[in-house]
């Protein structure tokens, strides 16, 4: 989960009153008087600053404008709990925030509606939102509201003189000498690692798919030389913080939070970057499903889009909403330079292929575990 | 001007219908290809081993059979390729068959579904020429219009395929029209952007090759590349005849032509058990070939002479497909390895692309006789002139050796093996292709042998000719005899002979398939009023064939040629 650390808030709430009475046609008293009478709607999402961001973007805003409250649940993300609910017949949600690759097998298994895109909005040009939205957002059972990303970040007074600019600077330790963290997964860095011999993004799932290609990859960050494992996802910050090393993988979320919030010296190299979709789906058997449509619509609207990424660094999955990103509406950082879908950082992004993963993870983990069987991270590894 | 209009017009058109078929061909062969646990990918997702293995034989054979079974309902008993559609054009016969055209293309997507080692650019070639072709007869259009047509739909298949339509305006013109007459060259450029446009909205693909902008290779680095360019015109004449040998031999087999491409799917697919690179177009192949280090020297070699022994083995035992693909492969392999020997000798550093490169343009130009269009294709698919200049190089020696060893092009090898030979340009293709048949007359004088020399004379004089061809009661020709042999008879007062005791004139004599050419080869060397047309086989006297209507058949020809060729709308 690519989760930003809780940012100081302040004056938030007066600003998401100030966002709404400008959006909103509805008076404040109608509002109130609407909520007694219609049925609260159900989330259910992650935790932290991220569901804050969602209060604040999202929810908010949409009992302003419809007067239906909305109550968050949080879970991990894993699909056991909907499961469950499902086959009791007892569906206590109406709207799930999931990670596409779940959300597919979710659909596939027949534990969620199929979602029309006409529940969508065109952006405020006018843009179709079959158009506006970005490839592979739109999918039979789940619509992409967000893209976070895996990414290298790297130390920036490690390198006097000179900054990476491509991944293949990652596997570079003759002009870029230095310990690495890498996640202990293959995904991600076998993506990296075939990328580093000029791969171009769009075949790196058919290459890695050959014998050669995994051995290419494989050899690649064998040769890395003091390399460490990390597990745990606040591990990268913490190693390149205490200057264990001086390039990392990790989530986009923490390294803005350990860059804007805690001011530490690391700078991320977007070149690379591997994208993940977060998407809204409606479980079957959801009470309110009219309800739920119509709050994915208004969630998913440009302005909502925009608003979100404003207060965290999760990418839009609208083209529209990504033009229009400014600066954070407290701290005024630009955050156009810190989501992952923004063209600035988005120029060479691989997205990635669950579906290849999740008929493929186990042999592929397999074969990374056999190659790189030493557990270089020794101490430093978290729990 | 309207009507000029019209085929700009119906050229767009054609471009856009043979994208969308481009589209839908290169998208079912990925489809199926995944499916059938032919790609990598595909591979790679499916879970059990043996499963696996047993898919890797079975699907080339099943794959073959089917297309064996599709092939005997061509007439010919083979699918078409690009030979046929140049042949048409550059005999000015047009008219592509529509049913041979579709069975070719569903032959060409089961071949390349079921893994055979085949390209795909012949199959797609030959479809947006079948369409094009087809257009212009919906439309009523003449056989020049015809040409344009399939021109057109040459370069929407090329412009799709690669997102070049440069090179697919460049390829129309230099393989399939073999002259740039502005009047084609509005339709064709208006069929490949149609194309262009259509294409890159529905399928989207990398560049084929990555280069590192900081490398340029060093001036002499040049000479090596123009070595490469003469040794991979090796390459490409053993991949020819590689092709060639397999298809004589398959005739030999003692095996229905039908089970042919079977038999060889097996044998592919038992050699895909050790080397799973062969299979299919192997684009993954020609990608690692790019990078350094992805194959040692000796893979290199071991994949190169299996890739060639497997296309050679699949085309020449009757999967229907391309040959540009394989060569492509073939080209960058070789290519590959010259850069690593190379790089082992220390002399080339990070330029170890631009050996790839290299390798692929001097065995695929001469593969296709296109050395510009490869050359373009490399310039549209790279953006890099770095790249386009050293491949350059490499061409300006690989095309000139390999058509002085063995042709212009497979094509025009495959057709000058079928009896029409392109290599003295498109005049005389033409003519040869021209058959003597619809020039025959029936004024000639026949005479029985039987008849007086008197009666003869008669007979000629009230004709107007000078020469008589002798026929007996069964119509079997008998030779002839020239008006001043009858006369000076009369002469001597042998009036009352019959005309078989007059002196035979040799005259020139032809079966009725001999071609306008072939009669023009004849007044060279005798002079006589007309050639003899006798059914070769019963000997039977079919009429004659005046000089005359030769010459005039002659300047017909050469007329529509120049007006095809020189036109400007």
């Amino acid at each position: 989960m690519a989760q930003a650390k809780r940012p100081t808030t302040c004056a938030r709430r007066l600003l998401t009153l100030g966002l709404a009475t400008v959006l909103l046609a509805a008076p404040p008293a109608l509002t109130q008087a609407s909520d007694d009478t219609a049925a609260p709607l159900d989330v259910l999402s992650w935790g932290g600053t991220y569901v804050e961001a969602q209060r604040r973007a999202l929810f908010e805003p949409f009992t302003q404008a419809t007067g239906i409250p909305v109550r968050v649940h949080r879970y991990n993300g894993s699909l056991a709990q909907l499961r469950q609910a499902v086959n009791r017949g007892d569906v206590p949600w109406d709207v799930i925030d999931m990670r596409r690759s779940r959300a597919r097998t979710g659909c596939a298994d027949g534990l969620l509606q199929p979602l029309s895109a006409e529940i969508l909005t065109p952006s405020p040009q006018g843009t179709p939102a079959k158009r506006d939205f970005i490839d592979g957002a739109l999918s039979r059972c789940a619509i992409t509201h967000s893209v976070f990303a895996t990414v290298v970040a790297y130390r920036r007074d490690a390198f006097p003189g000179q900054r990476p600019t491509e991944i293949a600077d990652l596997f570079d330790q003759q002009r870029f000498p230095g310990p690495r963290a890498l996640q202990r997964d293959p995904a991600v860095n076998l993506e990296w690692a075939l990328l580093s011999y000029g791969v171009p993004e769009q075949e790196i799932y058919r290459l890695l798919s050959t014998r050669r290609g995994l051995s290419l990859a494989l050899k690649r960050l064998k040769n890395l030389e003091d390399l460490q494992w990390w597990e745990g996802g606040d591990a990268p910050v913490r190693l390149l913080a205490e200057n264990k090393v001086v390039m990392a993988s990790g989530y986009n979320g923490r390294f803005f939070d350990a860059m804007v919030d805690r001011d530490l010296p690391i700078e991320i190299l977007w070149d690379g970057q591997v994208q993940e979709h977060e998407t809204w789906v409606i479980p079957r058997g959801a009470e309110q499903a009219e309800s739920a449509r119509r709050f994915i619509g208004f969630a998913t609207a440009t302005e909502r889009q925009t608003a979100f990424a404003q207060i965290i660094p999760y990418g839009p999955s609208r083209r529209s909403a990504t033009r229009q990103v400014s600066n954070h509406p407290d701290s005024g950082v630009d955050m156009r330079l810190h989501i992952p879908t923004h063209p600035l950082n988005a120029k060479h992004a691989i997205t990635k292929d669950e579906t290849w993963y999740a008929r493929t993870h186990d042999r592929i983990r397999d074969y990374f575990r056999e190659a790189l069987p030493g557990d270089s991270a020794g101490a430093d590894n978290p729990p | 001007m309207l009507r000029f209009l019209a085929l700009v017009l119906l050229g767009a058109l054609t471009g856009s219908l043979a994208a969308l078929a481009a589209v839908g061909f290169v998208s079912a062969v990925v489809w199926l290809n995944d499916l059938l646990l032919v790609s990598p990918r595909g591979r790679m997702m499916f879970a059990h081993p043996e499963a696996l293995a047993i898919a890797t034989v079975l699907v080339p054979t099943l794959g073959g059979l089917a297309v064996g079974q599709l092939h005997r309902a061509i007439r010919e008993r083979r699918p078409h390729t690009p030979a046929e559609l140049i042949a048409a054009v550059q005999t000015r016969r047009g008219r592509l068959p529509a049913r041979a055209g579709v069975l070719s293309a569903l032959s060409g997507l089961i071949s390349l579904g079921s893994g055979a080692s085949v390209g795909q650019y012949g199959p797609l070639v030959h479809m947006g020429a079948s369409l094009g072709s087809l257009g212009a007869r919906l439309l009523r259009l003449g056989r020049s219009d015809d040409n344009v047509a399939i021109a057109c739909g040459v370069a929407a298949a090329i412009a799709a395929a690669f997102h070049a339509p440069l090179a697919g305006i460049v390829f129309a013109h230099e393989v399939v029209l073999r002259h740039y007459a502005l009047r084609a060259f509005a339709p064709v450029a208006a069929a490949a952007i149609a194309s262009h446009i259509i294409a890159t909205q529905a399928l989207s693909r990398g560049a084929l090759f990555h280069v590192t902008d900081t490398a340029v290779p060093t001036p002499w680095e040049f000479v090596g590349f123009i070595v490469i360019g003469g040794l991979g015109a090796l390459v490409a004449g053993a991949y020819m005849h590689a092709i060639l040998a397999v298809g004589r031999r398959a005739a030999k087999l003692p095996l229905r032509p039908s089970l042919r491409p079977a038999a060889a799917g097996a044998a592919l697919g038992l050699v895909a058990l050790w080397v799973p690179d062969i299979l299919g177009m192997g684009q993954e192949t020609l990608r690692f070939a790019t990078i350094q280090g992805a194959f040692s020297s000796l893979d290199l070699v071991i994949v190169l002479v299996l890739k060639l022994a497997a296309t050679a083995m699949c085309i020449g035992m009757g999967f229907g497909g391309g040959v540009f693909s394989p060569a492509l492969v073939i080209g960058t392999l070789f290519g590959a390895l010259c850069g690593t020997l190379a790089t082992q000798a220390g002399l080339a550093g990070d330029t170890f692309v631009f050996y790839a490169v290299c390798g692929m343009v001097a065995v695929t130009a001469p593969v296709i006789g296109a050395p510009l269009t490869t050359l373009l294709i490399v310039f549209e698919l790279t953006g890099s002139y770095a790249l386009t200049t050293a491949a350059l190089a490499s061409v300006i020696l690989a095309s000139p050796i390999a058509a002085q060893l063995f042709g212009r092009s497979l094509f025009d090898t495959q057709l000058a093996r079928r009896g029409l030979d392109l290599s003295a340009g498109r005049s005389r293709a033409l003519l040869q292709s021209a058959r003597l048949e619809h020039l025959l007359s029936e004024d000639g004088v026949t005479l029985s042998p039987h008849d007086s020399v008197d009666q003869a004379i008669a007979a000629l004089s009230a004709g107007g000719h000078g020469e008589a061809y002798r026929i007996d009661s069964r119509r079997r020709y008998r030779g002839s005899v020239t008006l001043a042999d009858l006369e000076v008879m009369r002469g001597k007062g042998q009036g009352h002979f019959r005309v078989n005791e007059c002196r035979d004139t040799p005259r020139p004599v032809l079966g009725p398939d001999a071609s306008v050419w072939d009669a023009m080869q004849h007044p060279q060397d005798v002079s006589g009023e007309a050639i003899v047309v006798v059914d070769e086989a019963s000997d039977t006297f079919l009429g004659v064939v005046y000089e005359a209507s030769i010459t005039r058949a002659y300047i017909q020809h050469s007329e529509a040629l120049q007006r095809e060729e020189h036109g400007t709308g």
